[in-house]
């Protein structure tokens, strides 16, 4: 009997053991097995599931679960506008479990997510990742579902086409954003410092930093981002208005571009922002929240960022008045130049690992309240409910709607009627200039670049060109040399 | 006859098989949660860190083999030796500001007459602190306009230390704040240690007039001999691998200033995605780390001889 129990515990112990080891049930039990080989299963497999006659039953009568990206903790108003989204949807779909996951898109989490299979349903990414996600089979090809949309036309094209490759939709446009320069108009005031014109250069941020800046206090004029990747990005709005590129895609081959005579001159902005101005923080290793939160506490007059997420901490969490805060254009290089911004953009992508079932109620749920009068309703509640706690309501800088459309009228007009909605400047709006980021490797090209401008802050008389060179010769043989566009 | 034998000879192994089993059944069951998790989350991913550094890694479309690719590229990694510098440096500085930290402390507080308790709790504090709000504390003391910089530009006149963005500086300015968050614990064992030696070897040296110093050279610091040796390839093996703070306060900045081996290991494989290069840096690691344990375990054997 002891004989028997010992080999029967042993028995569930190993195979236990052996289950936990087998890894992910999505991924091919062979460990050689060829990509190709892999997609032409998968894709089998998709096609099987297509045929089989539980396609064709109603979704709506189905019992499906799914698991949405939900507003992290801290940010309570946003939380509530997505219960109530969960409450109507629900009501409209009974059959329809949902589990809400407040894990956020992180380049260096993702590959665990999708390993240990744990992505939700769907879930956020930006603008710099379509191309990353799709290569690595992260993002569910959803274009038979978008084709069958019935708004598909009116989503804002200019955001829509960064998750579009090689005519499949992979994510959904939420909203969007040109990098801008948020400036604390109330530090101005208190120097005396002139508030600038929206079609302002870089020689009018670097006076107006100059003005402000207060180094014993220590307060910086401006703080452009010097930790993390995001100082690669934040640099990377220079590189675009003194006409640089990033990259150039020719006779197929990627070559860097960022080592250009543009490159040298954004560099030398820095350069110039850091030694002989000296208006950026001392302590300059700020990544986004350091920089972002800096701004909050008043600690820097300037801060450069997609302005939602700056408007967001600064006036709900860090409570500065809404008429305080005022968002620029980038500025241009030269008087008459343009004032081009990265652009960047907030998508929601479906797990490719989900259900076709899951996946379309995914879809239905992300689209659930575009273009729909239900949704400007329970925005308007929200507006008001935020309106009696003091809080502000920022409305994304550019929306998956056309301003211009009736959708957009509406949307416009409710904004229009409550004074905690921020408002941006016609003015700033207009001098907007777009950019979209690098196709390849631009996670790595932002690392590569934030070592250079790391060098750049820290050493006086750095040798601006040889840092670039180095840099691009870096990314060239690590990155670009091996791709076939 | 010979046939005879060998034919029984399975039976007499299941049978003294049996007879293990019915006399140690309980520990074999107690010891097998400690089996199963140290398969599981020791040897599994050590085994599995050696076969992955073959391969390129893609846990979606399936791995595929790379034979000494990864290696290749680990060791024409310019960031791999700047890695393997700060490493070095690192492990140095730790030694040499936070080693002894500990030591002494143990050795004050055993002195104290009044109020141990109340001093050994408020030395083992920050040890108990979330990182979170440790960084962010720490964060504020480095501060251009924080409290270190405000002695050093109001009472010395200078002009303040960039502590965390000056290369000369961002290491040590970790290692500061790393050695005040853990000396607590190495505190509390070597203290149990110092407490442990009998009292009267001190009366004894304390009649034959030995004043503290002499005392601590010549009973506290022989006695706990064997520890610190222990305490020391431990710190050594610890602080090899460390990254946290270099990743959480700077990113491994400023450029590359804090990079160390662990953390490029980390962003090889979460930022990059490149689980094979990540794999065959922590088995170049692994070797590494085993051929100075064996050294250690040698000199040991050699020291052992001796006496």
């Amino acid at each position: 009997m002891r004989k028997n129990l010992v080999t029967t515990v042993a028995a569930v112990l190993l195979c236990s053991s052996l289950a936990a080891c087998g890894g992910n049930n999505n991924a091919p039990s062979n460990g050689n097995q060829k990509p190709a080989e892999s997609n032409a299963n998968a894709s089998a497999s998709t096609n099987t599931a297509t045929d089989t006659p539980q396609q064709t039953e109603d979704i709506t009568q189905k019992k499906v679960k799914i698991s949405i990206y939900y507003p992290l903790p801290d940010q309570v108003e946003n939380r509530k506008l997505e219960d109530d989204k969960i409450a109507r949807f629900n009501k409209v779909y009974p059959n329809v479990e949902i589990v809400k996951s407040d894990w956020h898109y992180a380049p260096n989490e993702i590959g665990i997510k999708m390993a240990a299979n744990e992505a939700p349903t769907f879930f956020n990414t930006y603008a710099t990742e379509a191309k990353f996600l799709v290569e690595k089979g992260w993002a569910a090809d959803i274009t038979d579902l978008y084709n069958s949309y019935e708004f598909k036309d009116q989503i804002n094209p200019v955001l829509q086409n960064q998750f579009i490759i090689d005519g499949k939709v992979y994510g959904v446009a939420q909203k969007g954003y040109v990098t801008t320069t948020v400036v604390n108009k109330k530090m101005l005031d208190e120097k005396g410092v002139a508030v600038p014109s929206y079609d302002w250069t870089w020689d009018d941020m670097i006076n107006t930093a100059k003005g402000v800046a207060d180094a014993k206090k220590g307060i910086a004029g401006i703080a452009p981002m010097g930790k993390g990747n995001e100082a690669g990005w934040n640099w990377t709005n220079f590189l675009f208005e003194a006409g640089g590129e990033i990259q150039n895609i020719a006779d197929g081959k990627v070559t860097a571009a960022f080592n250009s005579e543009a490159g040298k001159k954004a560099l030398d902005f820095y350069n110039k922002l850091r030694w002989d101005a000296d208006v950026i923080p001392k302590d300059w290793a700020l990544g986004w929240g350091d920089a972002v939160g800096a701004f909050g506490q008043g600690r820097t007059a300037m801060v450069i960022a997609g302005a939602e997420g700056v408007l967001e901490q600064a006036l709900n969490q860090g409570g500065m008045k809404i008429e305080d805060v005022l968002t620029y254009p980038m500025p241009a290089a030269e008087k008459g130049g343009k004032h081009t911004g990265v652009l960047g953009g907030d998508y929601l992508v479906i797990n490719p690992n989900a259900t076709k079932d899951e996946q379309e109620m995914a879809f239905r749920y992300i689209t659930f309240d575009y273009f729909t009068d239900d949704y400007l309703a329970s925005l308007e509640k929200d507006i008001q409910a935020r309106q009696t706690e003091g809080k502000f309501f920022i409305p994304p800088h550019i929306n998956y709607f056309s301003p211009d459309s009736e959708y957009g009228k509406k949307a416009q007009a409710i904004f229009d009627k409550y004074d905690n909605v921020y408002k941006y400047s016609a003015e700033s709006n207009a001098l907007l200039d777009g950019k979209p980021e690098a196709q390849y490797n631009t996670q790595e090209y932002y690392g590569s670049m934030t070592n250079v401008l790391q060098e750049v802050f820290s050493k006086k008389g750095t040798d601006l060109q040889a840092q670039l060179d180095a840099a691009a010769k870096e990314m060239q043989s690590k990155y670009y040399d091996a791709i076939k566009p | 006859m010979e046939t005879q034998a060998a034919r029984n000879a399975p039976l007499e192994r299941k049978v003294r098989l049996a007879a293990f089993m019915r006399k140690h059944f309980w520990g074999l069951l107690f010891l097998l949660p400690a089996f199963i998790i140290f398969i599981l989350f020791l040897w599994v991913p050590i085994v599995k860190g050696f076969v992955y550094s073959f391969y390129h890694i893609d846990f979606v479309k399936g791995n595929s083999f790379v034979g000494f690719d990864n290696y290749k590229v680990a060791l024409h990694d310019e960031d791999a030796w700047t890695a393997v510098k700060n490493t070095v440096y690192y492990m140095f500085l730790c030694l040499v500001i936070g080693f002894w930290i500990p030591i002494v402390f143990a050795i004050a507080i055993s002195e104290l007459r009044r109020f141990q308790g109340i001093v050994r709790v408020a030395a083992y504090l920050p040890n108990i602190i979330p990182v979170v709000v440790l960084y962010g504390l720490w964060r504020w003391f480095y501060d251009p306009v924080g409290p270190i910089n405000g002695v050093i530009t109001g009472w010395f006149g200078s002009e303040p230390v960039a502590f965390m963005t000056d290369t000369n500086w961002s290491m040590i300015s970790l290692v500061i704040m790393e050695s005040w968050q853990q000396f607590g614990s190495a505190m509390l064992i070597y203290l149990a240690a110092v407490l442990s030696i009998p009292r009267d070897w001190y009366e004894a040296a304390e009649i034959d007039g030995a004043g503290v110093w002499n005392r601590i050279r010549h009973i506290t610091l022989p006695s706990i001999k064997g520890l610190l040796g222990l305490l020391l390839i431990l710190q050594l093996i610890g602080t090899s691998q460390g990254y946290q703070s270099q990743l959480a306060m700077l990113d491994g900045g400023p450029n590359n200033a804090t990079l160390t081996y662990a953390l490029l290991i980390v962003k090889y494989a979460f930022n990059q995605q490149n689980y094979g290069v990540a794999a065959a840096l922590g088995v170049l690691m692994f070797i590494v780390l085993g051929l100075l344990a064996i050294v250690q375990y040698r000199l040991q054997g050699k020291e052992g001889d001796v006496r």
